[in-house]
């Protein structure tokens, strides 16, 4: 058992998954591979079983209709079943030019991993019965995926050809993603969160008013934590193109306080905001983020 | 003297030297660039900018300043000014004029090298900003070094003078620096005159007024008048003897200085062979004459010198000159067939000449044709009126050179086709009331009447007039009225045709109109009137070193006595000139160059290229015989004279004039390379060194990335 957890384990380390191509087989590997390293099967009371009718409306899937009971009653009811009941599950993947990097090569870069991270999710979800959809954006909405229970795959491929296209903008893009969450669910917010505080805590209060259960997945490359030591260089932000010559060295210990006191800000207002915030390393393995899914997401559904 | 620049606004750009620190502080170092998720975060770290602000290579931005400074000052022009050092001086910058004596007396002794050696003081002591002009002046002036500041050129211009064999004249000297002071700029001016101050150059109307500030200063040469004798002139007595003309050379000699007298040997040569000698002795301070036995002249010229024995100043012991045979003017005169005595005193009055100057040939016939009336100077018409025909060939001959006298009389007159040829038109006799008129008005200024010009040199006003010929004169520019009655009415008029004239007498030129054949006038008045008509002129028989002569105008030089063979070099397009000195020239029709200037004493020979059977034409050519006259001129008394005007130059003058100055100085010293190539070897230095450092950076790097 030891064994097949160290296996496992290191299987999900980030920059082994760099060599698997496929998302979809990534992801059912490392759920796989997760669950059997846990030995524990995941019930979580979900089932496809019919759980009661109601009348139908314009708009409603026609393939739902009750033909029987419409013959026998003359009226329109829809069958809804029990797996309807569970949660909507949304992937926000931050795609912006800031999460298109790596301090190492041999390491995934965070949009890489945060692929890894969603689809991972997403997978585990869906074996859950949740309707899963997905939402790549920048600073605007690049592509959505309504949840539904077979879109698993669409996610997968939207997350596969997702490619960075410019600046992030954390505000503006969850503006827009809301006018698609109609139903209550949980949105999973993978993103490094170059945004001042405010912002955030201000989209995220945007979708807490859509009734959104929200798990804050903030990325962060060891490079991003501490500068690389050496003599002079320009820096070059990634999103804008802007350079300033900077000694690292004699930056380094600054710039940690900055890069902590920031993390800790956002952590003290999602907190206070209710929202679920999880610092993610990239080179860190992919279980330690579905450790904390899988209990956040027990206890949402406690809180539910 | 101090450093200067001739642009100084240029310096301004100075202030880019803040460019290279600028730079240095504010260069990002191009060859590392990290990319990075986000930079809002270091930007908030406060270290960033005092990392930027740093100078690290101190000696590299010392270097790029130093370029920069170097190349402004190259652009602002620098240049030790010395104009200061000259203004302390007093001096300014100076135009100075040397005037050089070069006329022939400054041969004598050893005035012309000091006069050589005074000129090379003069133009020694030159400022920086002064500049200076040499003019050489006997006759004329010739300016050899025209304002300039170049000490080598005026040296040579006073090393290669030479004297002339001209005499002196201050005038024309003193006008060329009059010209070139006032055309100066510069503050202050000076004219220094070397000579040996002869008193016959000087007039005391010169009418020089220099520029008001000009300061003159004389030096003289020489230690005044030497014992000198010389041949003042040469008189060729001309008399007629058998048909044969003959000659008698009159020589005036002249001796200044000296006090015992002093005997001379006086030679006469023709052809270069002595001919005659004659010993005469001469006082001190006089003069005294020889007349040499009649010579006879042939058909050829024939060059002749008279010489005496040489002295201090050998220039004016000789005189040359062309013996040409003379020629008569011929004279032909026209009467009627019945009136024939009406030409008598006309006809006597030209027959009394000592040297048989008028060849008269009297006739009562037609007008001569063809060849007879083009071997006829003058045609006289006493009372004779032209027919049409003979009105029409007369015209053509006057307006070939031919001279004519119309003495009106009763029936003097001419035909239809005299109109532009005669001056007027002449109408019925009209009879002077009571005692008769007088010639009121006479042209004195005209050759016929200027000899008769000066006081008892001839009284027309004796002579009276009871009859004579209306005369209505045509007012043309060609036509003038030379003579008049009481009443303004013309008696004498005359009228240019082509080459030649035509003169009109209203009255008569015998005893019955009027008393003026009476008249002791009336002969010299004859001569005068037909020697005008017939245009000729008297015959030099040498010329004045710095004359000029026209070879090209034929009847210019056989009135200059240049003999038969003038008309054939004057028409043919090219002439050789040999000259005293065995040198040759060649003279062609161009637009100056058909002007002999007669610069040298001795024989000039002219002749056309390859016409060696044509004898050529001698022209004798002497020094200027006042030129002997040693007699000094007190300097202060040119000074004095020498008026100034005013002050030409302004103030805004003298700043262009010194602004140029600075200009020039800086050409001359021309810092500016030096300090652009000083700038340019410096920015090498700064490359290889700042490549040496970058790489030096680069390697270092590496190393940390490496480790």
């Amino acid at each position: 058992m030891e064994r097949t957890a160290t296996a496992s384990a290191r299987f999900l380390d980030p920059t082994v998954l760099t060599r698997i191509g496929n998302l979809e087989v990534l992801a059912r590997n490392v759920v796989d591979g997760f669950l059997n390293g846990i030995h524990k099967a995941p019930y979580l009371g979900l089932s496809m079983d019919f759980a009661q009718h109601r009348p139908y409306v314009p708009g409603d899937d026609i393939r739902h209709l009750d033909w029987r009971l419409f013959a026998r009653t003359d009226r329109y009811y829809i069958k809804q079943f029990e797996a309807e009941t569970n949660t909507d599950l949304m992937a926000m993947v931050d795609v912006s030019d800031s999460m298109d990097w790596t301090s190492d090569d041999e390491r995934p870069t965070k949009l890489d991993y945060a692929r890894y991270l969603a689809a991972s999710l997403l997978y585990l979800s869906r074996r859950q019965r949740d309707r899963v959809g997905c939402i790549t954006f920048d600073d605007d909405i690049i592509e959505h995926v309504p949840p539904a229970g077979r879109h698993l795959e669409r996610c997968l491929q939207t997350l596969e050809r997702s490619k960075p296209r410019g600046p992030g903008n954390l505000k503006s893009a969850i503006y827009q993603a809301v006018a698609g969450l109609r139903k209550r669910g949980m949105v999973l917010l993978i993103s490094d969160l170059y945004e001042d505080v405010d912002d955030v805590i201000a989209a995220i209060r945007y979708l807490r008013a859509r009734r959104q259960d929200v798990i804050v997945f903030h990325l962060l490359d060891p490079g991003e934590r501490e500068l690389p030591a050496g003599d002079a260089v320009s820096f070059e932000d990634a999103e804008t193109g802007e350079q300033v010559p900077v000694i690292p060295s004699k930056l380094r210990e600054g710039y940690a306080t900055v890069i902590g006191d920031h993390v800790e800000a956002l952590r003290r207002a999602l907190v206070r905001e209710q929202v679920d915030f999880v610092t993610v390393d990239t080179s860190t393995p992919l279980d330690h983020a579905l450790f904390a899914y899988l209990s956040l997401r027990a206890r949402a559904t406690r809180r539910r | 003297m101090g450093l200067g620049f001739l642009v100084p606004f240029a310096l301004a750009a100075a202030a880019a030297i803040v460019v290279p620190i600028v730079v240095h502080l504010t260069r990002r170092r191009k060859s590392k660039v990290l990319r990075f998720p986000s930079i809002r975060f270091i930007e908030k770290v406060p270290y960033r900018a005092e990392s930027r602000r740093r100078i690290h290579h101190w000696f590299l931005l010392a270097l790029r300043a130093l370029a920069i400074l170097l190349i402004v000052a190259a652009f602002a022009r620098p240049f030790v000014d010395r104009t200061d050092q000259a203004a302390t001086a007093g001096i300014g910058p100076t135009e100075r004029v040397v005037l050089l004596d070069n006329s022939w007396s400054m041969a004598l002794g050893e005035r012309w090298a000091d006069a050589q050696e005074l000129a090379r003081d003069a133009v020694s002591d030159l400022g920086p900003l002064d500049r200076a002009s040499v003019v050489l002046f006997a006759r004329g002036a010739d300016a050899v070094a025209r304002a300039t500041a170049e000490p080598i050129r005026l040296r040579q211009a006073i090393d290669t003078a030479r004297v002339s064999d001209e005499g002196t004249a201050y005038g024309p000297g003193l006008k060329l620096a009059q010209a070139i002071l006032e055309e100066s700029e510069l503050p202050a001016r000076e004219l220094v005159i070397i000579s040996d101050f002869q008193a016959q150059g000087w007039t005391g109307e010169e009418g020089i007024v220099l520029p008001g500030d000009t300061e003159v200063r004389t030096l003289v040469v020489g230690d005044g008048p030497a014992d000198n004798a010389a041949v003042a002139d040469v008189v060729l007595n001309r008399t007629q003897v058998q048909g044969r003309e003959r000659v008698s050379p009159a020589v005036r000699l002249v001796r200044t200085g000296g006090t015992e007298p002093r005997e001379v040997e006086v030679v006469l040569s023709l052809d270069g062979q002595p001919a005659q000698a004659q010993t005469i002795t001469l006082p001190g301070e006089g003069a005294d004459g020889v007349v040499f036995d009649p010579v006879t002249v042939g058909g050829d010229a024939i060059q002749g010198t008279v010489s005496i024995t040489e002295d201090v100043l050998p220039q004016d012991d000789i005189a040359r000159f062309v013996l040409s045979p003379g020629r008569a003017e011929r004279v032909r005169i026209l009467t009627p067939p019945s009136a024939g005595e009406r030409a008598f005193f006309v006809e006597r009055a030209l027959g009394i000449t000592e040297a048989g100057e008028f060849d008269v040939v009297s006739t009562t016939g037609a007008i001569p044709s063809g060849e007879a009336l083009e071997n006829t100077d003058v045609l006289v018409l006493v009372d004779r009126a032209l027919t049409g025909d003979e009105t029409v060939r007369v015209a053509a001959w006057v307006a070939d050179g031919g001279g004519l006298v119309l003495v009106a009389g009763e029936r003097g007159g001419w035909g239809a086709g005299g109109a532009g040829v005669f001056p007027g038109a002449l109408g019925g006799i009209e009879d002077r009331n009571g005692r008769g008129e007088r010639l009121a008005t006479l042209e004195y200024e005209h050759p016929i009447f200027e000899v008769f010009r000066g006081p008892r040199q001839g009284d027309f006003s004796a002579a009276r007039f009871y009859r004579a010929r209306t005369f209505d004169v045509q007012a043309s520019d060609s036509v003038a009225i030379l003579a008049r009655f009481d009443d303004g009415s013309p008696a004498l008029a005359e009228r240019r045709t082509g080459a030649g004239r035509v003169l009109v007498w209203s009255s008569t030129l015998d005893a019955t109109w009027t008393d003026l054949a009476l008249q002791p006038v009336f002969l010299p008045f004859v001569h005068e009137l037909v020697r005008y008509a017939s245009g000729s002129t008297e015959a030099f028989e040498s010329f004045t070193a710095g004359q000029v002569i026209d070879v090209t105008d034929a009847r210019a030089m056989e009135s200059a006595g240049l003999g038969q063979v003038a008309e054939a070099i004057a028409s043919s397009e090219d002439r050789v000139v040999m000259t005293p000195s065995g040198g040759s020239t060649q003279l062609s029709d161009g637009e100056s160059s058909h002007f002999l200037e007669l610069s040298e004493a001795g024989f000039y020979e002219i002749r056309p290229p390859g016409r060696g059977d044509l004898r050529p034409v001698s022209v004798a050519v002497n020094v200027d015989r006042g030129e002997s006259d040693l007699t000094p001129l007190d300097p202060e008394e040119m000074v004095a004279a020498l008026r100034t005007g005013t002050d030409v130059a302004s103030t805004a003058d003298t700043e262009r004039a010194m602004a140029l100055r600075r200009a020039d100085q800086e050409r001359r010293q021309s810092w500016w390379r030096w300090l652009l190539l000083a700038a340019f070897g410096i920015l090498i230095i700064e490359t290889v060194i700042s490549n040496r450092l970058s790489r030096a950076t680069a390697r270092s790097g590496h190393a940390r990335v490496a480790s």
